[in-house]
């Protein structure tokens, strides 16, 4: 599973002979989620056209699928980063609540301030809370050794009160009929790129982060032991490697990226904390994850395929009357594939 | 006298909250006493429960929506003894993959099936089988056997396995299996084999867990109703340190918590309503912090085993 490819051959051959089982994985899923879309007595050509052309038929649909991208690159990153040490990171919803929870309440207490001071406040409390939401698994499985899959989600659960009670009670916009607060000052929202349909900046921040976590991962010594951590923590340990507290720092770099997402929701898409902002963001960058196998400078590639099927879906879901869920299943029917592509390729 | 009424009611109501921790965690507990670390409850449970609330609204009999909650659970099982003894695959992956599509196939059934409608489509819910005799002792008897039969079978079952795996010679074999497969192995036990059919009887009751919320509580699937009972499970399942009896007593404590929690809330006492929604699951990590240090868990717990390799992991 945890294999790190290193090498960069782009010569044709390589990239042909290893992308060809993904692409066989991803016309498998297609084909058996078809006939599963036809037994229910739909179009199922009518519904694969718009779920994957959708996002380039107008520039409204391409700006919603890279507005989708920029949380489901960061929520991949957040999973893909510990899973590097060898830990699972499903805690990455809570963590982004958490960050959008604080990049909120920043930007409503010193809404006052101007945006060369306010904004990078907002970016760095999502990152710090996001960071510290990751660092309590963290901690309870570097000090008592708990299974971090088990707490990561369970603080999820615990995120979930947490915006209810922020976006109701301490905050609370007294005009939505949804659980919102007031919005965050105008120094702390993200400036437009495009202002009508309107893109956010994030997309820069996003496509910087994913940049660099591969750096880091791949380039860099302390990279390196990450992800040596991960391939043989034994190993690692008679290296000299602190294999333990790699795990911290990876959970807390994990709940960082996820905090960061959050963040960038608050100040680019919604400008205020609305509940339910994490979307299924947490699963789907978890596929997105996975799909990679792992390898960083894949997951912005897979983030990008899945921001398309996802803006497909909606667009499925309202024109078509199929439910949207029918593309989650494709996606993890893609995952599913594309594991077992790898067992075919390994024997 | 009305303070008695309440402290039978709230015991009442902890025995009807174990059923789902039990069953999911004994269902956990099987497959790891054989090294496979199952965490696709959350999944398995949340389809059986919408498959086993849509079987019995169609079919009018809970006995059908039971039937396909624990077949659907079965199957899940299947595919996780597949993809990880057959295939070698790793199993927390295989294990996620298969919630993500038990989760996305839990909304999918009803939406395809029964569509979009105003009111919540409606199933009886559990009555009550009071055990005649037994049902009369005062307390004991409304708390312990004046319970749907759901509450039976769970506790009864957990007996059982207790007696299965530590009082017979194939439950001496199965738990061998999770501690050391190659020796279990040279000793002619089917390792495969114990993982295979742990693995579809855990996707049972997980499916079987699911299933029980619907028909005891709601009486319709609402998206997400599993509410994270299927991670809890697992919690439980450390916390009984991966033994059917203890696993019994450790249900009463998270039930204990689920049923405060509610209660708290409707008494009111001044805490915000979203601080006694976090109350189980923050009560799991504090439990967990002391029983990871206490118990242990089968030694081979979430590896696969390959014949063909000469040394362990």
């Amino acid at each position: 599973m945890h294999e790190h490819t290193m090498d960069t051959g782009f010569s044709s051959r390589t990239v042909l002979s290893k992308f060809l089982p993904d692409l066989l994985a991803v016309i498998a899923s297609f084909v058996a989620a078809g006939i599963f879309i036809a037994a229910m007595g739909f179009n199922v050509l009518d519904a694969y056209e718009t779920i994957l052309f959708t996002s380039f038929r107008s520039a409204n649909g391409f700006i919603q699928t890279l507005l989708k991208f920029v949380p489901l690159v960061l929520l991949a990153l957040a999973f893909t980063v510990p899973l590097a040490a060898g830990k699972f990171n499903i805690g990455g919803e809570g963590q982004m609540i958490v960050g959008a929870i604080g990049a909120a309440a920043v930007g409503i207490m010193f809404a006052h301030l101007p945006m060369i001071l306010l904004l990078p406040m907002v970016i760095l409390a999502g990152i710090l809370f996001g960071a510290l939401w990751g660092a309590i698994p963290a901690w309870l499985l570097y000090q008592f050794g708990i299974n971090e899959i088990l707490t990561t989600v369970l603080m999820n659960f615990v995120s979930f009160g947490l915006i209810d009670y922020v976006a109701t009670e301490i905050w609370k916009d007294p005009f939505a009929g949804h659980p919102t607060t007031v919005p965050i000052g105008d120094g702390g929202k993200l400036p437009l790129l495009v202002s009508s349909p309107p893109l956010h900046s994030g997309i820069v921040i996003a496509i910087l982060i994913a940049a660099a976590i591969y750096f880091f991962t791949n380039r860099t010594s302390a990279g390196y032991e990450l992800v040596v951590t991960g391939a043989n923590p034994r190993a690692s340990r008679v290296y000299g490697i602190n294999v333990r507290r790699m795990f911290l720092l990876s959970l807390i770099l994990g709940g960082a990226l996820a905090g960061l997402a959050g963040a960038i929701e608050v100040s680019g898409v919604h400008r205020r904390l609305i509940e339910g902002l994490q979307s299924n963001f947490l699963i789907l960058g978890i596929i997105i994850g996975l799909i990679s196998r792992g390898n960083n400078l894949a997951v912005p590639f897979v983030a990008f395929f899945i921001a398309v099927l996802e803006v497909g879906a909606s667009a499925m879901q309202r024109t078509m009357m199929i439910p949207g869920e029918m593309v989650f299943i494709v996606e993890a029917l893609v995952l599913l594939f594309v594991l077992l592509s790898d067992v075919v390729r390994r024997q | 006298m009305d303070f008695e009424i309440q402290i039978v009611n709230f015991f009442k109501l902890v025995m009807l909250a174990i059923v789902p921790y039990i069953l999911a965690s004994q269902g956990t507990m099987l497959g790891g006493r054989t090294g496979l670390f199952n965490v696709a409850q959350e999944g398995i449970m949340l389809l059986g429960a919408s498959v086993g609330f849509l079987g019995t609204y169609l079919y009018g009999s809970i006995w059908f929506g039971i039937l396909m909650a624990v077949i659907v659970g079965g199957l899940f099982g299947l595919a996780l003894a597949y993809f990880t003894t057959t295939l070698k695959m790793n199993q927390f992956v295989i294990g996620l993959a298969l919630f993500f599509i038990g989760l996305g196939l839990s909304t999918l059934f009803p939406k395809f099936i029964i569509g979009v409608t105003l009111q919540p489509p409606l199933i009886t819910t559990l009555k009550d089988v009071p055990i005649p005799g037994l049902s009369q002792i005062p307390f004991i008897g409304i708390i312990l056997f004046k319970q749907n039969w759901f509450v039976y079978f769970s506790i009864l079952l957990s007996i059982f396995l207790y007696y299965f795996l530590y009082k017979t010679s194939y439950g001496l074999e199965l738990r061998a299996v999770g501690e050391n497969p190659k020796a279990a192995d040279s000793l002619g036990v089917n390792v495969s084999m114990m993982r295979y059919s742990t693995a579809i009887i855990g996707g049972m009751l997980m499916g079987l867990a699911g299933a029980y919320l619907p028909m005891a509580y709601t009486g319709t699937f609402t998206e997400g109703m599993v509410q994270g009972r299927g991670w809890i499970a697992i919690a439980l399942t450390f916390f009984g340190g991966w033994t059917p009896h203890l696993i019994l007593f450790g249900a009463l404590f998270f039930a204990g918590v689920e049923v405060l929690g509610l209660k708290f809330q409707i008494g009111g006492f001044g805490i915000p309503y979203q601080f006694l929604l976090m109350l189980p699951y923050i009560a799991t990590i504090l439990v967990m912090m002391f029983a990871f240090k206490l118990v242990r868990t089968p030694a081979f717990l979430g590896q696969n085993y390959d014949r063909e390799k000469r040394s362990l992991s």
